[in-house]
């Protein structure tokens, strides 16, 4: 019996095959923009992934925020920092190598630990209506930290207003 | 395999492709994205666990939202360096950061 109760093989291979060709496309590819447009689907993938496990909100949330704002974001910032060439530079040398077994065997660590360990779950299900639970969870337990993150945000937009503002008077 | 244990494997690949890209690549905006990928990575596995052992995924929404609204907050910000240290430097090499004595 699986904890998860509708668990659809299929449907998740098809994400899980798009979001890692995806991430790896991000990654891997040659030039920067075609990182950028497979960092959009990996989002999109995800996503996808977030709705398969009933969190529809989140996965609205997730397009909203990655795949409209930071990828656009991020687009900006390859167009105006312009670089020609931003491919492959440091690939098949010594330190690529490396860096490539270490996260490679520290992902075997972790998949060997999620695989070895028993999750199967104590708890039974009741499905309510995910966000109702949210809203509640958001409202009442976490108010705090949800008024935060908007000063977060207002310090981020500030800090990077102030950042990116040209500076003659100090030069 | 549970389910659970193939979602918590997918959120793992997720985050460590993107360790890979900010271990490898030189190119800062890459490694903004692939940072991105990991919090994506972590935010899977948040909702993936929490829709698996509580049957809804609300608690591991809540962390992932809050994980979404920083990780805007923290493009912001690092997108802000790179134009800012490009204006400087005219490169988005991690190499040609080595001293940043501003």
């Amino acid at each position: 019996m699986i904890p998860g109760g509708d668990f659809h093989p299929i449907l998740f291979a098809i994400v899980a095959l798009w979001v890692i060709v995806c991430a790896l496309g991000v990654v891997l590819s040659k030039k920067i923009m075609y990182s950028a447009v497979a960092m959009v689907f990996c989002f999109l993938g995800v996503a996808f992934a977030y709705a398969l496990l009933h969190a529809e909100l989140l996965a609205v949330m997730q397009i909203m925020v990655y795949v409209g704002a930071i990828s656009i974001v991020v687009i900006f910032a390859i167009m105006l920092t312009d670089e020609k060439e931003g491919g492959l530079e440091l690939f098949f040398n010594r330190a690529t190598i490396a860096a490539g077994g270490l996260a490679l065997a520290a992902a075997a660590v972790v998949i060997g630990a999620i695989v070895a360990d028993d999750l199967e779950g104590v708890v039974e299900k009741t499905r309510n209506p995910a966000v109702k639970e949210l809203s509640r969870l958001l409202f009442e337990g976490y108010v705090f930290p949800f008024e935060l993150i908007s000063l977060v945000l207002l310090a981020a937009l500030v800090g990077a207003v102030v950042l990116t503002r040209k500076l003659e008077g100090r030069r | 395999m549970s389910a659970l244990e193939w979602w918590l494997a997918l959120a793992a690949a997720l985050f460590f492709i993107g360790a890979f890209g900010v271990l490898a690549r030189r190119n800062v905006i890459v490694v903004i994205m692939s940072v991105e990928l990991m919090l994506s990575g972590v935010n899977l596995a948040l909702v993936a666990t929490a829709s698996f052992r509580s049957g809804t995924p609300g608690g591991g929404t809540l962390f992932a939202l809050f994980i979404i609204a920083l990780a805007a907050a923290e493009v912001a910000i690092g997108i802000a360096i790179v134009i800012a240290n490009y204006r400087h430097r005219r490169s988005v090499q991690t190499d040609e950061y080595s001293e940043l004595k501003g």
